[in-house]
């Protein structure tokens, strides 16, 4: 029998051929120790260049933002709207037919009634019926005769926010501040504990207080949608929520407690926001873990739309290693 | 959810690293990724896997025209994998990284179009049949591009690999 070719080989590894003919393959390979040795040559160049490629991706974490915000950046015709155009379109066209043909019918009835007398009911009624339809302001849009339109400003979900000055974090890292939680049970074993958290105090009078907010586990899950980071197994005992602007998701703190009793904090917000709490922790055993690329906002801002991107990492007293784990291992719920 | 989020969760990162592969700009290749999939959602493809990456490739090469016509000439060295600044890892490390960045991007580099559209393809987890209808090829000389592509890539690897050794001894 001749012995397996190169390119079969590389699709017999790829489970790209039928199972006849992977059957004809290994039947050959248990009695070649030629074709064997071929075939594990051909899986270590195939495993080296996944591994290699593998080293090419743009950031360690790539999460798709939330499928509904496509939509609300870019409001694009669906296949059913399109359908639903051309079936309103349709109509419109046979509302004009049936109107020329009424007043034609009608024309001729008046004129007819004048000598025969009134005219019938069902005439004045397919009048009514030919009215006007009322104007449809995406009628004249063709969306097949037309590259997708990419509008550089689209109208869009906002975030209400009153017209002033941005505000200034001044001298202090938000943080869980004496939070008493409700327990709150969450999938995979995490648990939120009903604990008191020693932590930095907010100011009084501190703008945080307007901006930062305690929220519980659910409802911080409405506010940050898919935005929401934390370690998998350890207690919550904290979730605080930073609101954004012009569009922008939410900034998030989730703190929980590891089994030696320290505080990791998961942070996940624009890369400024983050970097101006991680300035204000000032104490120098609290550490951090190399931050990861999450999925960027699109800001509507007074200069129109622009990306803003935005980051995830852990801190805690723990050592940068394990906080980098840590970091592996979190989820962005 | 339908077909097309469920793609979406499922395919979006696939289609952001086959991008970044074709331009090397992390940013760009998500708001590539996601221009992709708002395409679809107005299309609706009955192939949807195979559509998106037609697409991707399809804008992919329209950015690398724009690019070339803005005279900024793309090149593979072009640095973007991570870049924040803080927390810094080591020195080191950060030059060790950058360098196996720079042998792999170069290997990829010198393989031909057809070659290393394959082989990201293929990477992106399109079985053969997909790959073939997007490249123009033969179902049947999928696993010879793919075989070609896999020792080209390594062999230009382990060359640019060994005179970065020799450079430094």
């Amino acid at each position: 029998m001749r012995h397996v070719p190169e390119d079969e080989l590389h699709a017999y590894l790829d489970q790209a051929l039928s199972r006849s003919q992977c059957v004809e393959i290994e039947t050959h390979l248990a009695g070649c120790a030629r074709c064997r040795d071929r075939r594990d040559d051909t899986a270590a160049i195939r495993d080296r260049t996944t591994a290699l490629l593998n080293r090419m991706t743009p950031r360690a974490l790539i999460i798709p933002p939330p499928f509904d915000s496509l939509a609300d950046r870019h409001p694009m015709v669906t296949r059913a709207q399109i359908w639903a155009r051309r079936g309103r379109r349709a109509g419109l066209l046979a509302a004009g037919l049936l109107t020329a043909v009424a007043a034609g019918w009608g024309g001729r009835s008046l004129l007819d009634s004048r000598e025969l007398g009134p005219a019938p009911l069902s005439n004045l009624a397919s009048l009514s019926l030919a009215a006007p339809a009322p104007a449809d302001p995406v009628a004249d849009f063709h969306p097949e005769s037309s590259p997708i339109p990419i509008q550089e400003k689209t109208p869009r979900l906002r975030v209400t926010v009153p017209a002033a000055e941005p505000r200034r974090v001044e001298n202090i890292l938000p943080a869980p501040v004496n939070m008493q939680l409700a327990s709150m049970s969450l999938s995979g074993g995490t648990t939120v504990a009903n604990t008191a958290v020693p932590a930095t105090r907010l100011e009084a009078g501190s703008p945080f207080d307007r901006i930062w907010r305690s929220v519980q586990w659910e409802e911080a899950l409405q506010i940050a949608g898919s935005g929401l980071p934390f370690i998998e197994g350890l207690p919550v005992i904290g979730v605080l929520v930073h609101a954004g602007t012009y569009g922008e998701r939410p900034m998030v703190i989730v703190a929980q407690q590891d089994p030696g009793g320290d505080i990791i904090q998961s942070i996940e917000g624009p890369v400024g926001k983050v970097l101006e709490v991680l300035q204000r922790q000032a104490a120098s055993d609290i550490h951090m873990s190399e931050p990861a690329r999450t999925a960027p906002d699109y800001v509507d801002g007074p200069a129109g739309i622009r990306r803003a991107n935005r980051m995830m990492l852990v801190t805690g007293r723990l050592s940068v290693d394990s906080l980098n784990a840590l970091a592996r291992v979190a989820t962005i719920r | 959810m339908d077909d097309l989020e469920k793609l979406y969760t499922t395919h979006y990162a696939a289609v952001v690293r086959f991008l970044y592969r074709k331009i090397w700009d992390a940013d760009r290749a998500e708001d590539l990724a996601q221009e992709v999939f708002i395409r679809a959602m107005a299309h609706r493809p009955e192939k949807p896997r195979a559509w998106i990456f037609a697409v991707a490739a399809n804008l992919a090469r329209d950015e690398a025209r724009a690019a070339i016509r803005r005279r900024k000439h793309l090149t593979l060295l072009k640095d973007d994998p991570v870049p924040l600044s803080t927390p810094d890892p080591s020195v080191e490390e950060t030059v060790e990284r950058d360098e196996r960045w720079a042998q792999v991007s170069g290997a990829l580099a010198a393989l031909s179009e057809r070659d290393r559209e394959v082989l990201l393809l293929w990477d992106a987890g399109l079985s053969y049949p997909e790959i073939a209808a997007q490249s123009g090829l033969a179902v049947g000389a999928v696993g010879t591009t793919l075989a070609r592509a896999r020792k080209r890539l390594i062999e230009a690897h382990d060359k640019t690999e060994y005179v970065a050794d020799a450079a430094r001894s």
